[in-house]
């Protein structure tokens, strides 16, 4: 963890690192069309939401309600976070060894807060795509944070339809083609229902 | 609202069938802490029960797979000279507003041609047998070739290219960028000159650093005839400076550029920033470090005490320390918290930290996960001030559930499509 600390620090600051998106589970799984920014093997991957935002990485709060230990030599963990819209899938191998002993080390049912990166795989019985997060890190926290999280999700949304209806960005012509059934402002309503679950 | 009972009752009859009876007053306080605690909907509060009961009683469980991207083209299109990308042809109309000698017998002529969306550096090749380009004439380049030297966009004029001069007189009046949004390249800046660093190079001229609302950058003049130092504290309109990125940091290379001093004085944001967000990342080498005791070296030691400079120092002085990211959603911020800052934070003194580090067997590693565990993930406000693309944190605080912000957003969602 300390040898190369100096090289890590000069890497990071030579790319701009990439925000993690505040997204309701509602939207995210409505995702299909992921591409790459750049010919680069390095270059970024990202899911294009509907509301018309790349995301490489997503930031979620929810409740962690079910994970799953898989796999013989190559262990993974998958798991379930839901927030007031739907639910998040998740998953931590060996090549996020933090994440994944951080996963494994909580119990069900908890807040988390999760960062990960977003991206779509077809389901293995051919029927359509699933949209997963993989796991960066984990942690365990309270439930402001998660009302916290359903405001900033909520604000985000709000911010990326009322875009949306006043003047489309590249991505969202692109949305617009790629999710040509989906109509963003059902995703006000979305913000809405969720915004309305939290008691006070 | 959810019948539990109900439910409970649906969840035990589909383990009936394999002859389980599962207790229906586990399974119902089970759903009723989803639901009611943790705010799970039903029906996944379900969904979930079920699966735990399924997995306690070895039935299966699902899977996933994999998948790729896609790519794209160009061609040579008429375009803004702030629009051109490394790779395209472009046609561009512009004015050559700085010459400067060929770095090479096989460059004709080299320079910088704007536009009123920006500016970039041209070579013209010897072989394209191009006309010579006069400074401050307007020209229309047709074809050429936006490249990237160093990180930096160029435009290649080569023997495919058409020149032809525009004879109509136009005026360009560039406009300043903030220093926040400077990118490698040609850059124009409306800024005051800050502070002034010593030269560390017998070439240089001066150094320092140029602020404005948005930030601050690092500035230099090497010795050349005619070149002259700027003066500490005036406000100046700069353009045609060439931006360079070092290390991902950014620095303005004044020699080519036009400096014109003006009167009068503008906020410089050398004061503090704020940033609320939730932090995202803790990076290695936070929590508990060692610091080099040498005078006014306080370099961070590795584990085995070693500073760069002293070498071995056995009596090392302990710091704390967060480095990390907080991300607001749309940047992330890379940020330095100081001790007294992450003390405040973590609810862990130095003294604390430093018994952990020696009474426990994972040593410094434990600070850092219990400093992790408490911070990460979670929604905070940094102060402090933003140098060469940091924060450094003089104060943070927690983010409070506010209920206004709460009735603002569903007044905002409910309200008419806007």
């Amino acid at each position: 963890m300390s040898a190369n600390q100096k090289d890590m620090g000069r890497r990071e600051g030579q790319f701009e690192r990439e925000p993690a998106r505040r997204v309701f589970a509602a939207e995210l799984r409505e995702c299909r069309y992921q591409f790459k920014d750049g010919e680069d093997e390095k270059s970024p991957t990202f899911v294009l939401l509907p509301s018309g935002e790349r995301s490489n990485r997503i930031f979620i709060v929810g409740t962690l309600t079910e994970k799953t230990r898989q796999g013989e030599q190559n262990i993974f963990y998958r798991g379930r976070v839901v927030d007031p819209t739907g639910t998040f899938f998740i998953m931590a191998g060996s090549y996020q060894p933090e994440a994944m002993q951080q996963l494994a080390k909580i119990e069900t049912p908890a807040f988390v807060a999760v960062i990960g990166k977003t991206s779509v795989y077809p389901k293995p019985d051919g029927s359509g795509v699933l949209v997963s997060v993989r796991v960066e890190s984990i942690t365990v926290v309270d439930k402001e944070t998660r009302d916290l999280w359903v405001l900033d999700a909520a604000k985000h949304t709000l911010d990326r339809v009322d875009t949306y209806a006043k003047e489309l960005t590249p991505d969202m012509l692109k949305a617009k083609e790629q999710y040509p059934t989906i109509d963003p402002s059902l995703f006000r309503k979305i913000a809405y229902d969720a915004l309305a679950q939290i008691k006070i | 609202m959810m019948d539990y009972s109900e439910a409970a009752e649906r969840i035990s009859r589909k383990f009936a069938k394999s002859g389980q009876t599962p207790d229906l007053k586990k399974i119902e306080g089970k759903l009723r802490r989803l639901v009611d605690e943790f705010g799970v909907q039903p029906l996944e509060a379900e969904r979930s029960v079920t699966n735990e009961l399924a997995k306690e009683y070895n039935l299966p469980v699902p899977g996933a797979g994999s998948s790729a991207g896609s790519g794209k083209g160009g061609g040579t299109e008429e375009k803004r000279i702030a629009e051109g990308v490394p790779g395209e042809w472009v046609t561009i109309e512009g004015k050559v507003v700085g010459l400067s000698a060929p770095a090479s017998p096989s460059i004709a002529q080299s320079g910088i041609i704007a536009d009123e969306s920006g500016a970039i550096r041209f070579v013209v090749w010897a072989k394209s047998n191009a006309p010579a380009m006069t400074e401050g004439s307007w020209y229309r380049i047709e074809s050429a070739v936006v490249d990237e030297y160093k990180g930096v966009p160029n435009l290649k004029i080569h023997s495919g290219t058409t020149i032809k001069e525009i004879t109509e007189d136009r005026s360009l009046i560039p406009t300043p960028v903030p220093i926040h949004d400077l990118r490698p390249g040609i850059g124009g800046v409306r800024a005051k000159f800050v502070q002034e660093w010593d030269a560390s190079h017998e070439r240089m001229l001066q150094s320092g650093l140029l602020g404005d609302e948005t930030g601050t950058i690092k500035f230099v003049i090497w010795r050349e005839p005619g070149r002259e130092k700027l003066v500490p504290g005036a406000l100046y309109n700069i353009f045609y400076a060439q931006v360079d990125e070092f290390n991902g940091r950014l620095s303005l290379n004044l020699n080519g550029a036009t400096i014109l001093q003006e009167e009068g004085e503008i906020a410089v944001s050398g004061g503090e920033v704020t940033v609320t967000g939730a932090i995202v990342h803790i990076a290695p080498g936070s929590g508990i470090i060692k610091r080099c005791p040498v005078e006014g070296c306080n370099r961070a030691l590795s584990r085995q005490n070693y500073c760069p400079v002293h070498e071995i120092q056995p009596k090392f002085v302990y710091d704390l320390r967060i480095k990390g990211w907080l991300d607001d959603g749309e940047k992330t911020h890379n940020v330095l918290i100081q001790r007294d800052v992450v003390e405040s934070l973590t609810g862990i003194s130095l003294e604390k930290a430093q018994e952990i580090a020696e009474n426990n067997p994972l040593g410094m590693d434990e600070v850092f996960i219990q400093m992790r565990d408490k911070i990460l993930g979670r929604y905070i406000t940094c102060t402090g001030r933003e140098i060469e693309g940091r924060l450094l944190v003089n104060a943070c605080g927690k983010v409070a559930f506010g209920t206004q912000d709460h009735t603002a957003l569903l007044n905002r969602a409910g309200g008419a499509p806007s």
